[in-house]
């Protein structure tokens, strides 16, 4: 899976993917989050997710997106996912994700 | 012990034994009690013999005592011849040898008045000559006023003329012991004088001390010329009361000499009586004599010396006896136990190895009755073994024709894996070895597929070589002409053409285009079949019954049409179902097989066959099976393009696969992307659970199943891990604030969520998880 990772301190990192993020790809994809911020020289608590290009997301992905959401919130941070399709919010929705993540 | 034939033989013979034995004892001890009388009346003649001798010489002392007395008297009376008196006297004592000497002695003075001594004496000098002796009459010897003088001279009388002097030491001549025997010399009644006449007692003494049994007493024990040891003798004088000569070993016996007798302690009055005596502790027997001169011989000898041969000789009979009586039953024994006992042990040890299966050879030589026994028993052995052979040979033969039989049934299941249009399902149990059913069941073509079950008439190999051709026949026409009905036709015709024994076959067959489902059925002469329609009972095919197989070449066989739909199922087999028996003779009959194929409720053609296979052998119970039971099970299933599946080992970072089939089956099926996405969720969720719970350890296979049926699509999983249901996980709480919510536990719920409906279920050591999505 190709992850492209980019951002600042100030601007927060910007994180895009393209595929699926499924039981083979959400491990990498989160891990590689991790690892950025990690390490990173400057604080990063700020992450926006691009979904544009993202075409599936199963259980093992929202495990994913739970984790990096409960790591940047307590640090008092904020995740944002863009262009997340219809398709894939229905997931978000099942699960009760729509309530407290950041859609654009 | 003693229900032997050995033990009861030998009591008997032990019995009988007995009985001799004692038999034989009594005899020996009478005729041992016999033996001692005749041995001691024989040794009474021994000493009687003996007596004898000395009696003679007696008699002839006395004889020769006469004539010296008449000599005497003639001498007194004529011309007193003094020169042939002294002729005759030496003349009497040479004729004479037992006498030492002897004469005639005048009283004194009755001769001459001036002549005191007159004598004649005449004795025996060392060189056995007779010697006058004149010393006699002379003053110095003064016979008148010798003792044997005086008291023969006293004692004569003219009635008792012979006397028997004391016996004396002679001590003149030989001083040896002598006796002397005198008698009166009579003229006119007036004694004048006396004769007398010395006798030796030496002789006799020596003859008593050297006492001893003849030689000829008791030939049979007396071979060595043994004589009896320890016996001994007495000579006395009744008329004097007194001893002549005793060799007693106990006493003194010169000095008894002359004594009286009763100082011999064994000496008895009683002469005749035949008594045992005690003698310092030993018995004799005791023999008197009683000779004419008043002499006495008494000769004891000692019981067990006198007996001593007898008693041994008794001694061996009655060892020999007893010996006898050991060694009889010892031989009988022997014999018995060679002759008998050892032939039946040995027969029965044989016979014992033969029925535990050794192959041994039985032989006996002797006894001749065993000989025979034995022979005929290895004879019968022997044909006991060839038959035996020969029906394991036949035995082994059928069981070869029933495994080609069996092997020439396709008995493979399922028989074509990857055609998913239909189940089959057949199998036939023999009731002999080899059986006249059959069944088959192949591809014609690519869409025709061709089953059939069948019943020849008849049993064993017959029927089975029978069956062969006609399913080979019916395998073959059936390429060259598939038309249901021209191919029985012509299949009937064929078996007409090369049945000459009149074997017949009752036979359904069905041939079916598994594309369309298009049946036709062919019923010659056969039980009728069962049909099942997916949603309704089994019921019988009413099929034209047509006539059996190999009756008539130009017979017509009249075909059922039909068209079978997914889910239906023939049910077909052979009258050993229907006439299954119990043992009161009451048969399944085709009611009972009616209701019992309702009650299975499973599909499965395998299933159904053991069911009812199950049911018949419930229902016969004990009773032996009569007839070959043989069924065939076709299901249709349809056309099973609307059916994928999909089969994997479950490992983690292949799943990718999985989901390309599964998008490619959604996209060949039009299913749009929104379901497409909820099965492919879905799909990854139970994959991984399948990975993570039902394969801890070791992977497995995981295998899934796309239906498309109608309006629904059936995504069905199964894996052969652990047994383990997802669907008793709780829920998460969705409503809780995301700090709280734990990371797992999502995937499950979301499958709930997207699932119109969602199952579980475990079957054949196996997960089952079944979701159905409404399109």
């Amino acid at each position: 899976m190709e992850i492209t990772l980019k951002g600042t301190g100030i601007d927060g990192l910007y994180v895009k993917a393209a595929g699926r993020l499924d039981l083979d790809n959400a491990v990498e994809y989160g891990a590689k989050i991790k690892d950025f911020i990690e390490d990173s020289v400057e604080v990063i608590t700020n992450v926006t997710l691009d979904f544009t290009e993202i075409t599936f997301i199963s259980s093992f992905g929202l495990k994913v997106i739970l984790e990096l959401y409960k790591q940047l919130k307590a640090q008092e941070g904020s995740l944002k996912l863009k262009n997340v399709s219809e398709q894939l919010m229905n997931s978000f929705k099942m699960v009760g994700f729509d309530k407290f993540l950041l859609f654009e | 012990m003693f229900k032997t034939v050995k033990s009861k033989i030998l009591i008997t013979a032990i019995i009988m034994l007995a009985f001799l034995m004692s038999a034989f004892m009594f005899h020996t001890i009478i005729s041992r009690m016999k033996t001692k009388q005749l041995m001691v009346q024989n040794y009474g003649f021994s000493i009687n013999e003996y007596v004898e001798d000395i009696n003679d010489s007696i008699i002839k002392a006395e004889d020769n005592l006469k004539s010296l007395s008449l000599i005497g008297s003639l001498f007194y009376k004529t011309d007193r011849s003094t020169e042939l008196t002294d002729k005759v006297v030496t003349r009497i004592f040479e004729n004479y040898p037992n006498s030492l000497g002897g004469g005639i002695w005048f009283k004194p003075y009755i001769l001459d008045k001036n002549k005191k001594y007159v004598c004649f004496y005449a004795f025996r000098n060392k060189n056995n000559k007779i010697i006058l002796d004149k010393n006699f009459a002379s003053k110095e010897y003064d016979y008148p006023n010798q003792d044997w003088y005086k008291q023969i001279i006293s004692q004569v009388t003219p009635e008792r003329n012979i006397v028997w002097s004391k016996p004396y030491y002679e001590n003149l001549g030989s001083y040896t012991m002598m006796v002397t025997a005198g008698t009166g010399i009579y003229v006119d009644g007036e004694l004048v004088g006396i004769a007398t006449v010395d006798w030796e007692l030496s002789d006799v003494i020596k003859k008593v001390s050297e006492m001893k049994p003849l030689e000829k007493t008791f030939s049979m024990y007396d071979k060595n010329k043994q004589k009896i040891k320890n016996s001994f003798a007495l000579l006395g004088n009744l008329n004097y009361d007194n001893i002549i000569a005793t060799n007693d070993p106990y006493l003194n016996n010169d000095d008894l000499v002359g004594h009286s007798l009763k100082e011999v302690p064994w000496y008895s009055n009683n002469l005749y009586a035949i008594t045992y005596i005690t003698y310092h502790g030993k018995k004799y027997v005791p023999f008197y004599r009683k000779m004419p001169n008043g002499m006495v011989l008494v000769i004891c000898i000692p019981k067990s010396e006198m007996f001593k041969e007898v008693d041994k000789f008794y001694l061996y009979i009655i060892l020999a006896l007893l010996l006898i009586g050991f060694i009889i039953p010892a031989l009988l024994y022997l014999s018995m136990n060679r002759y008998i006992i050892n032939p039946i042990d040995k027969l029965i040890n044989i016979a014992h190895k033969i029925s535990k299966g050794e192959d041994i050879e039985i032989k006996i030589e002797n006894p001749e009755e065993f000989a025979q026994l034995a022979s005929t028993f290895d004879k019968m052995t022997k044909d006991i073994k060839s038959i035996t052979r020969e029906r394991a040979k036949i035995n082994s033969e059928l069981s070869i024709a029933k495994s080609i039989q069996a092997s020439s049934l396709p008995s493979i299941f399922p028989p074509f894996p990857d055609k998913t249009e239909f189940d089959i399902f057949a199998s036939m149990e023999a009731a002999k070895e080899v059986g006249g059913d059959f069944y088959d069941f192949f591809f014609i073509n690519e869409t025709q597929f061709m089953f059939l079950i069948a019943d020849v008439s008849g049993k064993g190999i017959p029927a089975a070589l029978f069956m062969m051709t006609v399913k080979t026949l019916i395998n073959n026409l059936a390429q060259i002409e598939y038309e249901p009905k021209k191919l029985i036709e012509n299949v009937n015709r064929k078996i007409c053409e090369t049945n000459k024994q009149g074997l017949f076959v009752t036979m359904l067959t069905g041939i079916i285009d598994i594309n369309t489902g298009k049946t036709s059925l062919i019923n010659c002469g056969h039980n009728l079949p069962l049909m099942k329609r997916a949603d309704g009972n089994y019921e019988y095919l009413q099929l034209e019954p047509n006539i059996p197989l190999g009756v008539f070449e130009d017979a017509e066989y009249q075909v059922y049409e039909t068209v079978m739909n997914p889910g239906d199922i023939i049910y077909t087999y052979t009258d050993g179902i229907t006439e299954a028996t119990t043992v009161n003779n009451e048969v399944f009959g085709e009611t009972r097989l009616f209701d019992c194929l309702n009650s299975i409720e499973d599909n499965n053609p395998k299933i159904i066959a053991k069911e009812i296979r199950n049911s018949i052998m419930k229902y016969t119970d004990s009773a032996p099976q009569s007839d070959d039971i043989t069924m065939l099970i076709f299901k249709f299933n349809g056309n099973q393009n609307n059916v994928k599946t999909f089969k994997q080992a479950a490992i983690m970072n292949n799943y990718n696969t999985f989901y390309t089939w599964l998008h490619d089956v959604c996209k060949e099926w039009n299913i749009n992307d929104e379901l497409t996405n909820k099965l492919d969720m879905c799909a990854e969720e139970i994959y991984a659970n399948i990975t993570f719970y039902a394969y801890p350890e070791k992977t497995g296979k995981i295998e899934a199943e796309l239906r498309k049926i109608d309006n629904n699509i059936v995504f069905e999983f199964k894996d052969e891990g652990v047994e383990y249901n997802p669907l008793e996980k709780p829920d998460p709480d969705i409503n809780l604030p995301p700090e709280e919510r734990p990371l797992g536990g999502l995937g499950i719920f979301m499958v709930k969520e997207m699932a119109n409906e969602i199952s579980y279920r475990r079957e054949n050591n196996k997960n089952i998880l079944t979701l159905i999505f409404k399109i």
